[in-house]
């Protein structure tokens, strides 16, 4: 498969995607409840299904993509085959080609881990650990590098925000080791 | 009316208030500096502290924090390609390449000395002509609104990405996402699969957040992994140069007045201001293609209407007694404790007060750019901090601003999740800005759209049959297809060019 037709074809998977978020949408806003609506007024409803329907409608402009089907058949009558010779066939893999590797997915690991755990594991520890892999993922191995800029972040975020800006942050597990 | 004003520079040059004023500039720069923390917050903070204050006293501390968190806002986007608050989302796109390119200095001192100008003007423009001009915002019923907004997001969506269907997805997504939450006018719950959380709808910090700021951390982690990120230069000069000033003095005062009329409109706000300036900079500048690869004038010109438009807000706000944004809300709010409410008859009731203000306007708008001369220089040093060591504290630090909103673990998810579509979106070439300003006008947008069909009867024609809405939808429908009439004119080639290899 070459360059030109992966494009055209994650074009069209996109398309579909939308439409189908479009679809989703558009059958949530049958469930939106009409109180004391007046007659020949917009409703709650209104303004989500115009948007729902412009949505759907550009989903399914990326689907047909009218301008690849009209460029193919300008290029059938000029007889003009596919201009690009076919590449040799990649032997790379799927999420290779997407560019997702060990070292992605560890990157969102972290980061959203850290967004689901703050609340429950407190912020101090969360942050500590969100630093030390963060700056490890980064490239610094050197153990009290890591060690010691962790906990010096966190507890200057920490106290500056709790103390100087009154922002609540929570304790979690350090409230339950102090209680 | 000079008598008036002296008297006010009498009371604002008293030296409690000049360092009150002074204190107000630098921690509304120091916190404006924290994504996530914009004006309306910070002045949501300093909402308790003012009751102690004589009513001059407390008006230049709230203006001047207004100010310092407005010029704060443009650092981060400049620094680290994250905007402090929403009206700094397109200082991105030119600030944070100058500053890869070594030019830290020069993009932050552009934004002081364009905030300096256009904050003059627009005090200059309030002393003067404020009350007959704020008359004209009484032209703009309902559908002028809906009229005027389309059009924004239209001349967004048209020269943001290369692809103008990319760029209306974007914006209907936004918009799609700004539906999510309780229905003001019938109470209904929508989009919310019951969940309670939902119910006060998402707020633009916590996408914006996601998509700028996660997404920013990622980036940056890869390519510091695989070596592939590009070398920041060493920063040559910390101020800009004299030349580099004429060369953004045109981009300034287009923005200055840009800003100063949009930004007069109740409800359309700073962040309007500053898309409709940088885009409208982008057809009428000399040489548009450099626009979007660090060029100066593509700071100078959004930071110059962003101020502007704070200056033009309070226009509104004093004269009619209807704020222009978040921020002159929570302002109107801290006035009316004060025993103070604006409209037509503030100049006659509360005139020392009012007079006081605008001279402090002109004080704090000095003394930012006095203060900010030093620490441009603080700021630009940001940029030496090694990568492996900035974006695991920038993203600690957002984090702060999302959690801080509302205290919420749903919201903290939610970025997650806008982060993830944000860097979906970025590789693939989806413009992120008409999402997030889709986001952040949504509210409004649809609210002027169905008191206009109120008014109407339901009938879609009045957005025709009323002379401002049709011209705007008609430049709007001109400028959302313009790149397609364009396609052949050279200049057209060259700019899509230079956005997409940017």
């Amino acid at each position: 498969m070459d360059i030109a037709t992966r494009g055209s074809l994650r074009t069209r998977l996109e398309g579909l995607v939308i439409l189908l978020v479009a679809g989703g949408y558009l059958w949530e806003t049958f469930d939106i409840p009409d109180f004391y609506q007046l007659p020949d007024t917009p409703g709650p409803k209104t303004f989500p299904e115009l948007l729902g329907l412009v949505f759907a409608f550009m989903g399914l402009w990326l689907l047909v993509s009218p301008a690849d089907i009209m460029a193919r058949i300008r290029a059938k009558g000029a007889g003009v085959a596919a201009s690009v010779p076919p590449a040799a066939p990649a032997q790379e893999s799927l999420l290779a080609r997407l560019g997702i590797d060990g070292y992605f997915v560890a990157l969102w690991v972290v980061v959203l881990a850290y967004l689901w755990f703050m609340p429950d594991v407190g912020f101090p520890v969360a942050t500590f650990v969100l630093l030390f892999a963060f700056t490890w993922l980064l490239g610094e191995k050197r153990l009290h590098i890591l060690f010691g800029l962790s906990l010096g972040v966190t507890a200057v975020v920490f106290f500056g925000f709790k103390y100087g800006l009154n922002v609540r942050l929570p304790l979690g597990v350090l409230d339950l080791l102090a209680s | 009316m000079f008598e008036h004003l002296l008297n006010g520079f009498a009371v604002a040059l008293l030296p409690l208030n000049l360092l009150i004023a002074l204190c107000g500039c630098l921690v509304g720069t120091l916190i404006g500096v924290l994504p996530g923390l914009g004006p309306t917050a910070t002045l949501a903070m300093l909402i308790p502290l003012v009751f102690s204050m004589p009513p001059a006293t407390a008006l230049i501390l709230l203006t001047s924090v207004y100010y310092g968190s407005m010029y704060g806002g443009s650092t981060t986007s400049i620094l680290v390609n994250i905007p402090g608050e929403s009206a700094s989302v397109i200082t991105t796109i030119d600030g944070h390449k100058m500053a890869m390119q070594g030019r830290a200095g020069p993009a932050l001192a552009v934004a002081a000395i364009g905030s300096f100008i256009a904050g003059t003007f627009s005090v200059l423009m309030l002393t003067f002509v404020g009350a007959p001009i704020a008359r004209y915002a009484l032209l703009f019923g309902p559908a002028e609104f809906f009229a005027l907004m389309v059009f924004g997001l239209c001349t967004v969506a048209s020269l943001t990405g290369t692809n103008v269907t990319k760029s209306i997805i974007s914006t209907c997504l936004g918009l799609m996402i700004a539906t999510i939450g309780i229905d003001l006018v019938s109470g209904a719950a929508r989009f919310t699969f019951g969940n309670p959380f939902l119910q006060d709808g998402v707020d633009f910090v916590v996408v914006a957040i996601g998509m700028f700021a996660l997404t920013e951390v990622v980036i940056t982690a890869r390519e510091v992994h695989e070596g592939t990120r590009a070398q920041i230069v060493k920063a040559g000069k910390v101020w800009i140069s004299w030349s580099e000033f004429l060369y953004s003095l045109p981009a300034i005062l287009r923005g200055t007045v840009f800003g100063f009329v949009i930004g007069m409109l109740p409800g359309a706000g700073a962040t309007l201001s500053t898309f409709i300036a940088y885009n409208l900079e982008k057809r009428v500048c000399r040489h548009p293609e450099r626009l979007g690869t660090g060029d100066i004038r593509g700071v100078a010109n959004p930071e110059s209407a962003n101020n502007a438009a704070s200056g033009a807000s309070l226009v509104p706000l004093l004269t009619l007694g209807l704020p222009g944004g978040g921020a002159t809300a929570v302002m109107l709010g801290a006035l009316m404790m004060l025993d103070i409410t604006p409209g037509p008859l503030m100049f006659e009731k509360h005139g020392a007060i009012v007079w006081t203000l605008i001279a402090s306007m002109y004080v704090g708008n000095t003394l930012l750019l006095l203060l900010n001369w030093p620490l441009v220089n603080v700021f630009a040093r940001v940029m030496r901090i090694p990568a492996m060591y900035l974006m695991p504290t920038v993203l600690v630090i957002s984090t702060i601003g999302v959690w801080s909103l509302s205290y919420s673990a749903v919201d903290l998810v939610l970025t997650g999740a806008a982060g993830l579509l944000g860097y979906y979106m970025r590789v693939n070439k989806y413009p992120v800005e008409p999402l997030i300003l889709g986001l952040i006008l949504g509210g409004r947008l649809e609210q002027a759209y169905r008191q206009a069909l109120i008014i109407s009867k339901g009938s879609n024609m009045i957005f025709l049959e009323k002379p401002i809405s049709l011209v705007l939808l008609i430049c709007a429908v001109l400028f959302l297809f313009l790149p397609m009439l364009l396609k052949r004119s050279k200049q057209y080639k060259a700019v899509a060019e230079t956005a997409e290899a940017a």
